[in-house]
């Protein structure tokens, strides 16, 4: 193939809170999802001490917990950021606001997930599929948070979780509560799973950039595509 | 002349029972026997994991709670061919006993007596023979003049406020009430009493089951363990408390409720002669010592009895095909084979078809479907269940504890071996019953202290606790000898999870509609004969009907 | 000489006096005023002298075992309850009358006390098919329900039957079984409980009785005083849950040692009862005491919330062993190969792209030998 000389334009697209938003939040919800893990599924300790001498089932938990005010505060961050950051990181972004939007997801569709066409528009921030997936995502940090705090709150003299009982009387009872706020668990490791995977697979694909873009915050455009658009 | 008399609600039972006689010159013609309310705990059931089903079917009654459970795990251990450790064969043990003796009593005092004794009477007593009367039947330690005046006092204050209470209404005056006044005293008396005492034998299911009613059961054992090293098990201090609790039934018993038992029966002897009902009886036995699939080692035997006929007794066989059906001619359900088929409860179904009236209604249709029980046939015939079955079972089967102390009641009332098919023996049996299991109670509990003796302190056989062992298909039946009767339960299961559950409890025995031929079950029969001297007052009736001692929520479930 | 208009025996009981020493207190006041002993029942009814507040109770699709269970009452004993504090008119289960002559002890008091008796109803109303599932003197349970409930001053809901429906509301629900709390359309006192503590039932009467209000309630209509707390909140087995120290199998070591049943399925941390601190039968025991774990009896829906052996319960439309890890580990499994796929995928068909894009990197100015 014959190299082809393409000029590129650095853009400022993921602003400091926004980065600091996304590892503070993945490692959150790595933490979460761990302890969560081990707190529906204790392993056996085999050498036991007295409980008055061992703590470690009430320390998962604490970390657990810990991490899950980090989760809230840290999401209710990127909302406000959602209204005061730039444009990639508006509000608006993950909405679908206007009838192309539909026509753009389907293009994306066609485009990345079953690939039957080769070429496709380009987002600087995020396409407009992934925008509405990282809406619905929000709405799933929302539910976990409120069925999260719900089960803490008759652990905790904070008001936060008083905050959030008012779900459990909707969901029908702390058992089920507790049985969604666990399922849940397996909605992250499939987003997760996916979504890493596209990050590198638009990297391999595209060569834009994406993976450091929520490191640097710098993603690489072509001149010509921008100006197309 | 013949009416029509509705008892509905019949009181002092579980349930919701009516009954419809018909009443021809003062005499019983006719009776019809109907239970109105239904759960469908056997639909529920379905896609159930076996093993949670103790405590669904637990739940079909908290009078006889827990007895239910124990069927159930027996049904699934018997599917799934799991045998349970000595010591928790003991502790079920423990905890049938406390059960029946529990319900025993309650059942004479509060839910039968006041068909005996006349409360309003009481007022008149002299309390001072009362207490004489008392001390001549046993030396149970509250029987003086103080105590009963002091109990006199309360009830004259309670009439004397003119709000009766449960009291209310009752057929107080009535001529079939044949009691002296002070005789009526010592009952309401030791009504209280009772009434305090039977909150505390029940915590013997609290210690070994966590609570009373509806106490923890477990397939594959009990729930509990022995460690007598721990403070946070069964121990010394436990089991301690358990062996006193045993030797105050004991003492209840043998002082206050057999001396009031032969006391009253002595003034209604003619009962003895009314209320027989059918001749057949039947036990599945219970108590089992060396394993539940030895029925020879049960303390309370299995069998059949056939036209009164001590003579024989017959083999019972759960698991033919054969020998138990139930039909629903006479039962708002409907059998896909169509109704006039009786269907092993391995086969059973459970469909709901109510033909009956729209309430609010006056009568039911006798003639077609009229109640929510089933009803179920031994080798086609209609059989009684129940303590009187039992302990004439066991009487014929020779068991020399229960010859022992029949003859010995009977002797002390004068009657004739007869008598006991009646309602008065129904309701000696009961009390004869409640004696041997308070003394079978305590063998048990050194039973069990000689095993932990020997460190033998298993109470639970985890072989076939995990769904990934078991057979893609099994099937099982679990049975009991509850207070009120033969209780079965026949399970299904298919891919680890309930596929049928059907139960054929003690009251769908008694209580049932008749079936297809017109043979009456056990409350119908029973009642053909019984005197009624004021039709419009079902004293009588009630009488006959309480010695079954019904419970509707078992019957229909 | 009274607090309120209440009676001498109400203001003393108040006060944590029993009613022995009430007794005392009265034959002493008979001695100094020259009764004597005999006079002694005469000042206690003097004292006394107050109606006692009329009661009915009701039973509907129920197995009676919250009766039984109210029966078991420690402190005061029921037939103190019966005698001296209220007037229980009618109970299917203790009443003397049958027939008419119960029906009439009902419609007696709902009409004399119109507005001023408390309804305590056990048992939930079948709706489905004209309420024939649950009959009475020829009444449908709702019926009876509706007109009891009219003109009650207060109406308890026993157990989870009457609170939440209970076994019988457990899918499929066959009769149509409902609480009574969303067919009477008044304010309704929840005490759930399969059935509910026998101490917990007396506590609720007694404290209408004793402070002239019912209990206060939280969001459900669960009397704080008994439902605030999780089981687990109060469990003596709590250090081994936090220590991590667990049952693993009935009567293993552990559970002969008294540890946690939090991997037995227990229900202690989604449960809200008293059972850990009031517990059951004058404070003998509670399930978890005597080895088995919580199975969530007071909690509503708690029949479908099972197997009650197992952590999390079975995923509705799956197979019974099937739980939310099995069909998350499996979405996992399956999100990974679909992604493996689309990787592979992506190699092929994106193959112009890809070289597209590698082929612009020759127009920077570096080492050219790298591209290929
Ligand atoms: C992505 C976020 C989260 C994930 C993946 C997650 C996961 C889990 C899992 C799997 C469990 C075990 C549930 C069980 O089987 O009982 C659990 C329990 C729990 N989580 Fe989370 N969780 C998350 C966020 C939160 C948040 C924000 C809170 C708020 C404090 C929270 C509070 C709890 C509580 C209180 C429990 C129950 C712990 C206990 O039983 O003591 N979780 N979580
Ligand atoms: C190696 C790991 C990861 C990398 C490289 C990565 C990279 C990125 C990138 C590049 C974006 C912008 C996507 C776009 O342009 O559409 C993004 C957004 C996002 N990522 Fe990740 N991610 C990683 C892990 C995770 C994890 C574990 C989670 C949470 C489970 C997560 C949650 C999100 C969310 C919610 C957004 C939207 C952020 C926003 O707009 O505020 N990421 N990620
Ligand atoms: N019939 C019956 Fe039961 C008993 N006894 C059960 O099996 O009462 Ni509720
Ligand atoms: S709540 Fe439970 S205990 Fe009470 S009546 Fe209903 S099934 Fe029985
Ligand atoms: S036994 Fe149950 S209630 Fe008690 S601490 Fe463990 S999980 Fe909690
Ligand atoms: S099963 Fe019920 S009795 Fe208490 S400990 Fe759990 S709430
Ligand atoms: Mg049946």
């Amino acid at each position: 193939m014959t190299p082809t000389s393409v000029s590129y334009r650095r853009i400022y697209v993921w602003e400091l809170p926004v980065r600091a938003f996304h590892w503070i939040n993945a490692a959150a919800i790595t933490v979460l999802g761990l302890t969560g893990f081990i707190i529906g599924h204790p392993f056996s300790v085999a050498y036991t001490q007295e409980a008055s001498f061992q703590y470690w089932f009430g320390t998962v938990r604490f970390i657990h917990f810990l991490a899950g005010y980090i989760f809230l505060i840290n999401m209710l961050m990127r909302i406000y950021w959602g209204f005061v950051g730039n444009a990639y990181s508006n509000w608006k972004e993950f909405i679908p606001t206007s009838r192309s939007w539909i026509g753009d997801i389907k293009e994306v569709l066609k485009v990345d997930i079953l690939q039957t066409s080769v070429h496709g528009p380009v987002h600087v921030g995020h396409n407009r599929l992934a925008g509405l997936i990282y809406f619905g995502t929000f709405w799933m940090f929302l539910f976990q948070a409120l069925t999260g705090f719900a089960l803490y709150a008759p652990m905790s003299r904070l008001f936060v979780g008083k905050l959030a009982t008012w779900i459990v009387p909707i969901l029908g009872g702390d058992q089920n509560v507790r049985h969604l706020h666990h399922t849940m668990l397996w909605f992250y490791v499939a987003f997760a799973i996916v979504h890493v995977y596209l990050v590198f697979y638009h990297d391999y694909v595209e060569g834009r950039g994406t993976t450091s873009s929520m490191v640097g915050g710098w993603k690489f455009e072509r001149e010509d595509y921008l100006d197309k658009h | 002349m013949s009416t029509r008399i509705v008892v509905d609600p019949v009181t002092r039972i579980e349930g919701h029972l009516r009954i419809e006689a018909v009443v021809e010159n003062g005499v019983v013609t006719d009776a019809f026997s109907a239970g109105t309310m239904v759960r469908g705990i056997e639909k529920i059931l379905k896609g159930r994991d076996p093993r949670d089903a103790w405590a669904f079917v637990e739940r079909v009654c908290g009078v006889c709670t827990g007895i239910h459970a124990l069927a159930s795990v027996r049904a699934v251990e018997d599917a799934l061919k799991i045998t349970v450790p000595p010591n928790a064969e003991l502790v079920r043990n423990l905890m049938y006993g406390t059960l029946s003796v529990h319900d025993h009593v309650v059942h004479f005092y509060h839910l039968h007596a006041l068909d005996w004794v006349d409360v309003a009477s009481v007022l008149k007593a002299n309390p001072v023979e009362t207490s004489k009367i008392a001390q001549s039947l046993s030396r149970w330690p509250k029987s003086n003049p103080g105590h009963f005046a002091a109990v006199q006092q309360r009830i004259k204050k309670h009439v004397e406020s003119g709000q009766l209470g449960i009291f209310a209404n009752g057929y107080w005056g009535n001529k079939a009430y044949k009691l002296p006044p002070e005789v009526n005293l010592l009952a309401v008396s030791h009504y209280l009493d009772a009434l305090e005492w039977q909150k505390e034998i029940v915590k013997i299911h609290a210690i070994f089951g966590g609570k009373n009613p509806h106490p923890n059961y477990l397939v594959g054992g009990v729930p509990c363990s022995f460690n007598l090293e721990e403070v946070n098990a069964i121990n010394t201090e436990r089991l301690n408390h358990v062996g006193s609790l045993i030797k105050d039934a004991i003492e209840f018993v043998e002082q206050v409720y057999i001396p009031d038992l032969l006391a009253i029966a002595s003034f209604y002897k003619d009962w003895g002669a009314i209320g027989g009902g059918l001749e057949n009886y039947l036990s599945y036995g219970d108590m089992p010592t060396r394993g539940y699939n030895d029925p020879s080692s049960f303390f309370l035997p299995r069998g059949a009895i056939l036209g009164r006929n001590l003579n024989e007794v017959h083999d019972v066989n759960p698991r033919d095909l054969d020998e138990i059906k139930e039909y629903i001619p006479h039962s708002w359900y409907k059998y896909a084979e169509g109704d006039q088929v009786g269907l092993h409860p391995w086969k059973g179904e459970t469909e709901f078809n109510y033909t009956g009236p729209k309430p609010p209604y006056e009568h039911l249709n006798v003639e077609g479907k009229y109640s929510w029980i089933k009803t179920p046939r031994w080798k086609e015939h209609a059989m009684e269940v129940g303590p009187l079955s039992r302990m004439l079972i066991a009487y014929a089967k020779g068991h020399t504890d229960v010859k022992d102390l029949v003859g010995t009641v009977l002797g002390k009332l004068n009657v004739p071996v007869t008598a006991l098919f009646s309602t008065l023996g129904r309701t000696a049996a009961r009390g004869i019953e409640t004696q041997l299991l308070v003394h079978e109670m305590k063998a048990t509990f050194d039973k069990l202290i000689s095993n932990l003796k020997n460190n033998e302190r298993r109470t639970f056989n985890p072989d076939s606790w995990e769904p990934s062992s078991w057979p893609a298909q099994a099937d099982g039946v679990g049975m009991a000898e509850a207070p009120r009767g033969a209780l079965a339960h026949w399970i299904k299961i298919k891919d680890k999870a309930i596929d049928n559950y059907q139960l054929v409890v003690p009251s769908t025995w008694n209580a049932s509609p008749r079936d297809a031929k017109g043979q009456r079950s056990a409350y119908e029969a029973s009642l053909i004969g019984t005197p009624v001297s004021n039709p419009d007052q079902p004293l009588e009736i009630i009488r006959t009907i309480h010695s079954f001692d019904p419970c509707l929520a078992c019957a229909v479930h | 000489m009274s607090v309120s208009g209440d009676s001498l025996w109400i203001t003393m009981r108040e006060k944590g006096y029993s009613r022995r020493e009430f007794m005392q207190f009265c034959s002493f006041a008979a001695a100094t005023i020259g009764l004597g002993v005999q006079g002694k029942a005469e000042v206690a009814k003097a004292f006394e002298q107050k109606q006692r507040p009329p009661v009915v109770w009701l039973h509907f699709q129920e197995c009676t075992c919250c009766s039984e269970s109210f029966i078991r009452g420690s402190h005061p004993i029921v037939a103190d309850i019966l005698l001296d504090s209220i007037s229980l008119d009618y109970t299917e289960t203790l009443m003397a009358a049958s027939g008419h002559q119960a029906e009439k002890s009902l419609a007696d008091t709902i009409k004399k006390y119109a507005g001023k008796y408390i309804l305590l109803v056990e048992g939930s109303v079948p709706t489905g098919a004209d309420g024939v599932y649950c009959v009475i003197g020829g009444r449908s349970a709702a019926q009876i329900l509706e007109e009891a409930a009219k003109d009650a001053a207060a109406i308890v809901a026993w157990g989870n039957c009457a609170s939440y429906g209970c076994v019988q509301a457990a899918k499929p629900n066959p009769t149509g079984a409902t609480p009574i709390q969303e067919l009477v359309g008044k304010p309704v006192i929840q005490v759930p409980g399969c059935p509910p503590i026998a101490d917990v039932m007396v506590g609720v009467i007694t404290h209408i009785l004793l402070f002239g209000r019912p209990p206060e309630l939280d969001s459900r209509g669960r009397p704080k005083e008994f439902y605030s707390r999780r089981v687990h909140d109060t469990c003596y087995r709590r250090p081994y849950y936090d220590a991590g120290l667990f049952v693993e199998s009935f009567d293993d070591d552990h559970a002969r040692k008294g540890y946690c049943l939090y991997e037995m399925g227990c229900r202690g941390p989604v449960t809200y009862n008293a059972c850990a601190v009031t517990r059951w039968n004058d404070h003998t025991s509670y399930p978890i005491q005597s080895g088995h774990p919580c199975i969530g009896c007071s909690e509503k829906g708690f029949w479908d919330d099972g197997p009650f052996y197992r952590h999390l319960p079975s995923f509705p439309g799956f197979p019974i062993e099937a739980t939310a890890d099995t069909i998350g580990a499996a979405l996992g499994v399956g999100v990974a190969i679909g992604v493996g796929a689309h990787a592979i995928t992506t190699n092929i068909r994106k193959r112009p792209v890809i070289q597209e894009t590698q082929a612009e990197s020759v127009s920077e100015p570096t080492d050219k030998k790298k591209v290929d």
